[in-house]
């Protein structure tokens, strides 16, 4: 039963949250740039305009160009339920594994990847390329490493490897969990679009890769992409956190109470990376975009190492 | 040295220093700046110290620790310490155009991993302990550093590239037999210590001679 | 007084260098290097004739082999410490050297012949292999002696190269400890690795023994690591590149030589035989290929030593008394040849500012006497009578033959037949016609060492005398099959 319940609880809490960790994130970099930024409520407020506007297609766009926010906003929510963010009983989780978990991320990006190159604009077209190609090098990423994590309690299910790190904290410590936690660090990173890989508020076309690829949406459609972009990035933080650092997760027979303070660690890990992300990326330049590559397959290859430790070190 | 510690603390402790080990060595492959490259080999140097000091705890060989605390002090500190001061010197701060571009030399490092876990399976079998399961770790930052060396056209990071490849063996010695005879040790160190010197030296040389440290421009001697 | 005659070999060089820091280069002191030469080849003999020996709690120790190996260290070394004072004085005159250089030039020759010297005495792997490296370190400046680019650039390659083949050695030194550890020897000492080599690990010993052997190789200019060679050998010093062709490859390879008998026994003669066959075909190969359209007559003199050594190689992997004893009698015969070449190349060098085969022409003519041992040079390292390596070649041919690798001889033999080709191609261009020019002038304490190492090689080919036990008696310890 908590385990429903603390699934619902996750999905609410993405789903509300999300948004006003973008807002914390703002504002962080407001600060440390020395203004006062908009509050941490803003890109709620955002949405708010947003969805009252009215829903406006370019011409000549199709089904794929309607569908994809939705999906992708979907996909996310589908996501935030199954992975152990606030409990590892998640009544899912035996239906979802990292594999499923993988694959619904990717969706959502090809949804979008493929809206975009149904408006026929060159910068649509442009931005999904790099989309793809900056995917390409992050999905076999994530499943290489947490697949690395995976070997040592012998399934593939999120909610065990959270369940073994859980009970034994000090397992983290070791060289395929290092690895691995880098190598999911920077596609973390690539994955939400944020520096040094993307720019997430840029407004130099050339220069863009996710807002690209939403340049032409407008009015509601936005405001879902938008929201969805959000609750992947708290989602993709907060499976970090639970991999890594898994203190006040629930399990599966836990009271109100357990359930709450899992809640409020997950809100404070999650928002606590957040502003740290936010931090670095203050001190950060946007890297040229052929080097990108470079980065991601360092990552692969930290996330290989990670594989082959787990053999090594066995 | 008495120090506690449990078998899974051991092991824990053995396999993160290694990890380290591994994680500078790839960094190395990594990154472009010289000088980012010198404090990989500086970090490397402590991981290493860091391997020998847990196996001298664990086999409470006071005199392991003490040979750790020298290995420590040579390459964390007096090695990077005379690299650093060279590239003072020389005042070029990246390595320009590496033979393979820095994204296939990583895949190829993957590549590495897995051959040198093929070519040290005969070493883990014969006395399967977690030191010697290590022993791949230290192959790999061997292959890594050959790549380097290989590939590079600094004369700095071929340095650095020669280097990892001398950590590398100096680990592969600790993790199999906690090193070679002191006598042999001194004299190893004292050799490297030498060969950096006279590779410093002749890095001096060759900028007074060609303008660089571009070792493309070596090619006068050829048939 | 036993200890000491061991100890003495190492010690008269080191002092030797000891004093050249004191009292730097000058007229007087440039024969003291004659004298410590002098003085370690005496000791050799004596070493020879004394029977095995320990020394400094075990760490030294002498045998028929080691003495054998600095019987050619000291005869080398004298010939080229004979030439060294005219070349000095002649690059002095030419402005290519100074009197901080030359004190230099001094302390590092020493201290270079020390380590070999130790590296022969060496009881241990671990030794052997500190004094191994520390002869790249010491050479690294004597290579680069000049400070021009080339030089520059040929002691960069010698360094990088040499050291990373000689980390590769010690990885399988590290490797032979670890297998000793778990045989219950754990000591790098010969003797006893040798004597328990049965119990070691093969999977273990396979990988030390190929990284032993591609290390060494490197150093003793084994293919397929030999790319540093005609480079260094071209750029050193005259007396240098004696030295280093002459001895320091051989020195390399009798460390090969003693990883040999550990080997053979733990894994059997096969391995290490097709390792030293593909090993020492290679190296023929790559100088065979590389004399052909060779320009440069001190890069000719490197190639035929990394042909050389590919004869050593074949010779080992044969591996029988005959072959052995071949072997040994190649190492002493190719240092006196090699180096009586490459000191006549260097007064060459010296007359015509070049050391290319186009400058020169019409030698015979211009020089007859330092013509004359070049050629007889060139005709001894091509295995003519009635020099030795007539002798150890026709040896290792019919070892070979013997032992059924008769595959392996004849490949070997149409490759020496095209580098004596090569070789008479373009030593007649240079030795004979062409527009005679002005005479060379040959001084005589360089014509000395030229003639006496002649001699010496040409009297070891008609016969052995003295020699002929002490080489029986290395080759047995060499791990000679019957």
């Amino acid at each position: 039963m908590s385990g429903v319940v603390g699934a619902v609880l996750q999905v609410i809490v993405i789903a509300v949250g999300s948004p006003l960790l973008v807002g914390v994130m703002r504002q962080v970099r407001a600060r440390l740039e020395g203004r006062a930024g908009a509050g941490i409520a803003q890109p709620w407020r955002d949405l708010r305009k947003l969805m009252r506007k009215e829903a406006i297609a370019p011409h000549g766009t199709g089904w794929v160009f309607r569908a994809a926010p939705p999906l992708l906003a979907g996909t996310a929510l589908v996501v935030a339920a199954v992975v152990p963010l606030v409990t590892t009983a998640s009544p899912l989780d035996g239906v979802a594994d990292l594999f499923a978990v993988t694959a619904l991320l990717a969706l959502g990006s090809v949804a979008l990847a493929l809206a975009a190159l149904d408006t026929g604009t060159a910068f649509g077209g442009m931005g999904a390329s790099r989309e793809m190609t900056v995917l390409a090098l992050v999905e076999p990423t994530i499943l290489v490493s947490i697949f690395a994590l995976s070997i040592r309690v012998g399934s593939t299910s999120l909610g065990s490897i959270v369940t073994a790190t859980v009970e034994d904290p000090l397992s983290v410590i070791s060289p395929v969990s290092v690895l691995a936690a880098v190598a999911l660090a920077i596609v973390t990173i690539a994955e939400t679009g944020r520096i040094p890989v993307d720019n997430p508020s840029t407004h130099l076309e050339l220069t863009m890769i996710h807002e690209a690829m939403v340049l032409e949406y407008a009015g509601p459609d936005l405001a879902l992409i938008e929201w969805a972009s959000a609750m992947r990035l708290s989602v993709l933080l907060g499976l970090l956190a639970s991999l890594f650092f898994p203190l006040g997760i629930s399990g599966a027979s836990t009271g109100a109470l357990a359930l709450l303070v899992s809640v409020i660690a997950l809100v404070v890990k999650v928002t606590l990376m957040g502003a740290l992300l936010a931090a670095g990326e203050v001190f950060m330049a946007k890297l040229r975009l052929f080097r990108v590559p470079e980065l991601l397959a360092g990552s692969f290859l930290l996330a290989l190492l990670a594989v082959a430790a787990s053999f090594f070190l066995a | 040295m008495g120090v506690n510690m449990t078998d899974a603390m051991y092991v824990q402790l053995l396999d993160l220093a290694c990890g380290a080990f591994l994680l500078t060595g790839v960094l190395v492959l990594w990154r472009r700046e010289l000088s980012a490259i010198v404090w990989l080999f500086a970090l490397q140097g402590v991981a290493l110290t860091a391997l020998i000091v847990v196996l001298g705890s664990w086999q409470a060989d006071l005199e392991l620790i003490l040979v750790g605390a020298g290995v420590g002090a040579l390459r964390a500190g007096l090695l990077p310490y005379l690299m650093r001061r060279a590239l003072v010197a020389g005042g070029e701060g990246r390595e320009t155009q590496p033979l393979v571009n820095v994204a296939t030399s990583l895949v190829v490092a993957a590549v590495l991993a897995m051959l040198a876990y093929a070519l040290s399976q005969p070493l883990v079998r014969l006395s399967p302990t977690p030191a010697t399961q290590a022993v791949p770790v230290a192959l790999t930052v061997l292959l890594i550093g050959f790549f380097v060396l290989v590939t590079r056209r600094r004369a700095l990071s071929q340095l650095v590239g020669f280097l990892l490849m001398d950590n590398a063996i100096t680990a592969t010695a600790f993790l199999t037999t906690s090193g070679v005879p002191l006598v042999v040790e001194l004299g190893i160190s004292l050799d490297l210590l030498l060969a950096v010197l006279v590779l410093q030296v002749l890095t001096t040389r060759m900028r007074a001679a060609f303008g660089g440290t571009d070792l493309d421009e070596l090619r006068e001697l050829h048939d | 007084m036993d200890s000491l005659l061991v100890v003495a070999p190492v010690a008269v060089p080191a002092a030797a260098a000891g004093l050249y820091a004191v009292l730097g280069w000058n007229r007087i002191t440039a024969w003291l290097g004659v004298l410590a030469a002098a003085g370690l080849l005496t000791c050799a003999v004596a070493l020879a004739t004394a029977g095995r020996r320990e020394a400094l709690a075990g760490l030294l120790h002498s045998d028929a082999l080691s003495a054998f190996m600095l019987i050619v260290i000291g005869a080398v070394a004298l010939l080229a410490m004979l030439a060294s004072p005219a070349y000095l004085a002649a690059e002095l005159a030419a402005g290519h050297t100074g009197a901080r250089a030359m004190r230099r030039y001094g302390v590092l020759t020493q201290s270079f012949i020390a380590a070999m010297a130790l590296a022969v005495l060496a009881s241990s792997l671990g030794l052997l292999w500190v004094a191994i490296e520390a002869t790249t370190i010491l050479t690294a400046f004597l290579v680069g002696h000049r400070r021009t680019r080339q030089a520059t650039e040929a002691a960069w390659k010698y360094v990088v190269i040499c050291s990373v083949g000689i980390a590769l050695a010690l990885l399988g030194i590290v490797m032979v400890h670890y297998a000793g550890t778990h045989a219950g020897v754990a000591s790098l000492n010969w003797a006893a690795l040798a004597e328990h080599a049965g119990r070691l690990d093969a999977g273990v010993m396979r990988i030390a023994v190929m990284l032993l052997v591609l290390g060494f190789g490197t150093k003793a200019g084994l293919a397929p690591m030999h790319a540093w060679l005609p480079d260094a050998h071209s750029q050193a010093p005259a007396p240098v590149s004696a030295l280093m062709s002459g001895v320091l490859l051989s020195v390399a390879f009798y460390a090969i030589l003693r990883v040999k008998v550990i080997a053979d026994v733990a894994l059997g003669t096969a391995f290490t035989r097709t390792l030293l066959i593909i090993v020492a075909l290679a190296s023929l190969a790559v100088a065979a290929l590389l004399l052909l359209a060779q320009r440069d007559y001190k890069r000719l003199l490197a190639y035929s030593s990394i042909e050389h050594m590919g004869l050593l190689a074949l010779g080992a992997a044969i591996g029988n008394t005959l072959a052995l004893v071949a072997v040994l009698l190649h190492i002493l015969g190719h240092g006196l040849g090699k180096s009586v070449l490459f000191l006549s190349a260097g007064q060459l060098h010296q007359a015509l500012g070049s050391s290319r085969i186009r400058a020169a022409s019409g030698l015979m003519a211009r020089a007859p006497l330092l013509a004359g041992a070049f050629a007889l040079g060139l005709l001894a390292l091509l295995g003519l009578p009635p020099f030795s390596l007539f002798a150890s070649e026709v040896g290792i041919a019919r070892a070979g033959f013997a032992a059924g690798l008769g595959w392996a001889i004849t490949a070997a033999l149409v490759l020496m037949l095209i580098i004596v080709a090569a070789i008479g191609r373009h030593s007649r261009r240079m030795l004979l016609g062409g527009e005679p020019g002005e005479a060379i002038a040959l001084p005589r304490s360089v014509a000395v060492p030229l003639v006496a190492g002649l001699a010496a090689c040409a009297v070891l080919g008609i016969t052995l005398g003295p020699l002929h036990s002490l080489l029986q008696a290395a080759a047995t310890i060499a791990g000679a099959t019957p």
